[in-house]
């Protein structure tokens, strides 16, 4: 990552990203659109006055194949942006602060630090049925600065991430909240 | 209530004969929109990439997302246009 330079004495604890859960649930609408050239004419097919439509979907034709490619081409596309995204959207920690970078879309980003030694509260919240299974939660630290909430969506095993942060957050810092 | 059944669509034929009579094949007009979703293709994947390099270069995962990528789209691209368009 070249956003942020380590200081002096300090060293990378944990990098995070989205659980992968919340990951592959983003790539469903991609799967549904890549499926739905091979599925409709199957779905037409059961349908009486719709069954003559199938032609438009023979893929062995020069027109089929380009059509086809067009398609898959996009969706691919779109999905491999949708991991880029993904990817670049981290939380790091070192034994210093929390630096949270957000990749909004492309040309957008924002790299954001926050110093342990600001930090006054730190709660996480896992809320459902499926974030409850697989360990999945927000963690909200409250700080002493201009920004009052650092907030980190999705991220998987909270709990660890906040026992985590409270580590390295220093013993003056726990005791003043400053 | 529809007392017959629906009709299949018509391809555009009017379209197809203007074309023609211009010396335009069908296979040329479908060479030209595959060669402007090649170059938005092109352009989309050139940023993304540089994101990756710039941002997540050290990464063990940048280069393989980028060469899986490519090989995926360009197995795709040539796929559209190996039917005879011409």
């Amino acid at each position: 990552m070249k956003e942020f330079e380590l200081e002096p004495g300090e060293h990378v604890v944990l990098s995070a990203r989205r659980h992968w859960f919340l990951f592959f649930a983003g790539l469903l609408p991609y799967a549904i659109i890549a499926v739905i050239p091979f599925a409709l004419p199957k779905f037409l097919a059961l349908v009486p006055s719709f069954d003559s439509y199938g032609v438009f979907f023979t893929y062995t034709t020069p027109l089929g194949r380009a059509a086809i490619s067009v398609w898959l081409l996009i969706t691919w596309t779109g999905a491999w942006g949708a991991f880029t995204k993904y990817f670049l959207n981290a939380w790091i920690l070192t034994n210093l602060r929390i630096v949270d970078i957000k990749q909004r879309q492309y040309f957008s980003r924002e790299v954001s630090s926050l110093f342990l030694t600001r930090v006054q509260d730190v709660t996480t919240d896992v809320i459902g049925v499926i974030p409850s299974l697989l360990g999945i939660g927000d963690i909200k630290v409250q700080s002493a600065g201009a920004v009052d909430e650092f907030v980190m969506h999705g991220i998987p095993h909270p709990g660890q991430m906040r026992d985590l942060i409270l580590k390295y957050v220093p013993e003056e810092a726990q005791t003043t909240g400053v | 209530m529809l007392s017959s059944p629906l009709q299949t669509f018509a391809p555009p034929v009017g379209l197809f004969n203007v074309l023609h009579s211009s010396g335009i094949s069908n296979g040329m007009v479908v060479e030209w929109v595959l060669y402007i979703v090649f170059t938005f293709w092109a352009l989309y994947t050139i940023v993304a990439i540089y994101h990756w390099v710039k941002y997540s270069h050290a990464s063990l995962v940048a280069f393989p997302a980028i060469a899986l990528h490519l090989f995926i789209s360009i197995a795709l691209i040539v796929y559209a246009f190996s039917g005879t368009l011409l």
